[in-house]
């Protein structure tokens, strides 16, 4: 993996590395990237994707807005401006 | 067997619950099971691995980024077991976000109870060892690749994943989606049952939560997977070799067969786990959950990258690497070759299980040491799923059981069944249990 790539994955995470971190993961991500190679020689031709394990049947709620019971528990976990989330400048 | 029937048949005085929590907290000081403590004020105590969320009690899944954060809400495995008369003990240690074999990435991490220099295993540990130091509890747990089959073998515990979509998840805090699945720890095949039927069934919050008829279909045949033995310590398969010969006495037919592709099930599980867990780890950014950065006037991405210090240098790791074979340059060959893989494996082991289960180890080596595990590289550590991984990739139902003790050590091994076929796996070890006595170091809340 070049150096350039992985400060590339590391912006898009919002993740900030010490070297001697980037060093570390870099060679830890070098190893199990080329383990993931394994799958390469698998013959997929024809198959579908399982996104997951069991047929998930589309049973979605109604588009409809609900009552949440305890929005004070989810405010008192942020800091607030009357019942607005504070966050960061964007 | 079931450690429920015998309390509810019992008197408790409601002395029993403070003088209870009195016991466990100079054990757990040692131990680092429990996370918090309450009293449980009536019921049979169960307790709630940190990444399940317990209304008004700090849920942070074993993550500092999450330090602080108390749910206004409980997780529908939660609130089924309260509405069924079980009293809440408290939360339980784990791996960061479920992110570990051993138990060890996690602030302060939980001892093997058979012998403290021992790791518990993970991610689930600290549900293990309450499970195996408590006579009379049950713990709520969760699963995405062996994160219950582990710790319970290296514990000495009962402990069963359910078919992915059998418990809601609505309330736990996600590392995968389509992996995650809450399940059970106790001291006895009953025990999961009585839980499991509270807690099942579907769920209007969570649209992948079946509700699906759970059997119980006795097939009469045992498969000794090949890929399944190959790499496994010799001390463990010589045990495993008498535990196969007391499955014959039990009336199965026990044959060898191969899973063409369980080699791959590392690699496939791997890369859908870090891809699901790096999406969903992004929400923690410092202003809405648990930790809190002040600093208002700071740029978004300043501000997000500052909190996004205090994860664990394994998640850390696992962002990285789950962006990455997100990417469009790479995407075709790994996220969406693993999700085919999965595919193919689940074909094939599908079809093998509809002639009967498989029986392996849990884990290919002996409980190490906590030094030992720590010394593991990152992929070392991973592959040390191999066992665990293809049931949780495939969502298939599975139980892990202790069958023998190495040394004072206990060995656990796990039975796997089709999808939805879950009790059958469970009768299959209460028949076990009538005939092997499981061994504990602990036996806190006797009464």
């Amino acid at each position: 993996m070049e150096e350039k790539e992985l400060s590339r994955l590391l912006k898009i995470c919002r993740l900030e590395l010490s070297e001697k971190e980037q060093k570390d993961i870099k060679k830890d991500i070098e190893e199990v990237v080329a383990y993931f190679d394994i799958l390469e020689n698998v013959d997929t031709k024809g198959t579908e994707v399982a996104y997951h394990p069991i047929n998930v049947s589309e049973k979605l709620r109604e588009d409809k807005a609900e009552q949440f019971g305890n929005v004070e528990g989810i405010l008192k976990n942020t800091k607030t401006y009357r019942f607005y989330v504070v966050g960061p400048k964007v | 067997m079931s450690s429920i029937g015998e309390f509810e048949g019992k008197d408790i005085p409601e002395s029993y619950y403070p003088k209870l929590v009195k016991e466990l907290e100079p054990i757990n000081k040692r131990l680092n099971a429990f996370l918090t403590i309450s009293n449980p004020e009536g019921g049979f105590p169960f307790s709630v691995k940190d990444n399940i969320c317990v209304n008004g009690v700090e849920s942070r899944a074993g993550s500092r980024i999450l330090k602080g954060y108390i749910p206004p809400f409980n997780a529908t495995a939660v609130e089924r077991m309260l509405n069924s008369g079980f009293g809440f003990l408290g939360k339980t240690n784990m791996d960061e976000f479920g992110f570990g074999s051993f138990g060890l990435n996690t602030e302060v991490p939980a001892k093997n109870p058979f012998d403290e220099r021992y790791v518990a295993g993970g991610s689930s540990s600290g549900a293990a060892v309450a499970t195996s130091i408590l006579k009379y509890h049950v713990a709520i747990s969760e699963s995405t690749g062996g994160s219950i089959a582990t710790p319970a073998a290296f514990c000495g515990v009962v402990g069963f994943t359910p078919t992915y979509g059998a418990v809601s998840r609505y309330g736990l805090i996600d590392y995968a989606n389509s992996l995650d699945k809450i399940g059970v720890m106790a001291r006895s095949a009953e025990d999961v049952r009585i839980v499991f039927d509270k807690v099942k069934g579907s769920d209007k919050y969570d649209t992948t939560c079946t509700d699906a008829k759970f059997t119980a279909k006795d097939k009469k045949k045992v498969f000794i997977i090949d890929q399944f033995t190959k790499g496994v310590d010799e001390k463990i398969l010589s045990s495993f070799e008498k535990l196969v010969e007391k499955f014959k006495d039990m009336g199965y037919n026990v044959e060898n067969r191969e899973i063409r592709l369980a080699e791959k099930a590392i690699a496939a599980y791997y890369i859908i786990a870090m891809a699901e867990s790096s999406t969903n780890l992004a929400k923690y950014t410092g202003f809405k959950y648990g930790l809190r950065n002040e600093r208002f006037d700071e740029h978004y991405n300043e501000f997000f990258t500052k909190a996004r210090k205090a994860f664990h240098k394994e998640s850390k790791r696992r962002i990285v690497l789950g962006t990455m074979v997100r990417s469009a340059s790479v995407r075709d060959r790994y996220y969406s070759k693993a999700l085919k893989v999965r595919s193919l494996l689940l074909d094939e082991m599908n079809a093998l299980l509809k002639e009967g289960f498989i029986l392996s180890p849990v884990m290919p080596i002996l409980t190490p040491k906590m030094a030992e595990a720590e010394s593991l590289t990152p992929l070392e550590m991973y592959k040390s799923d191999m066992l665990t991984i293809p049931a949780n990739l495939c969502g298939l139902p599975h139980i892990s059981f202790p069958y023998a003790y190495e040394k004072g050590m206990p060995l656990g091994a796990q039975l796997i069944t089709s999808q939805f076929n879950d009790y059958a796996i469970m009768d299959m070890v209460s028949k076990w249990e009538k005939d092997f006595e499981y061994r504990f170091k602990y036996n806190l809340g006797e009464l």
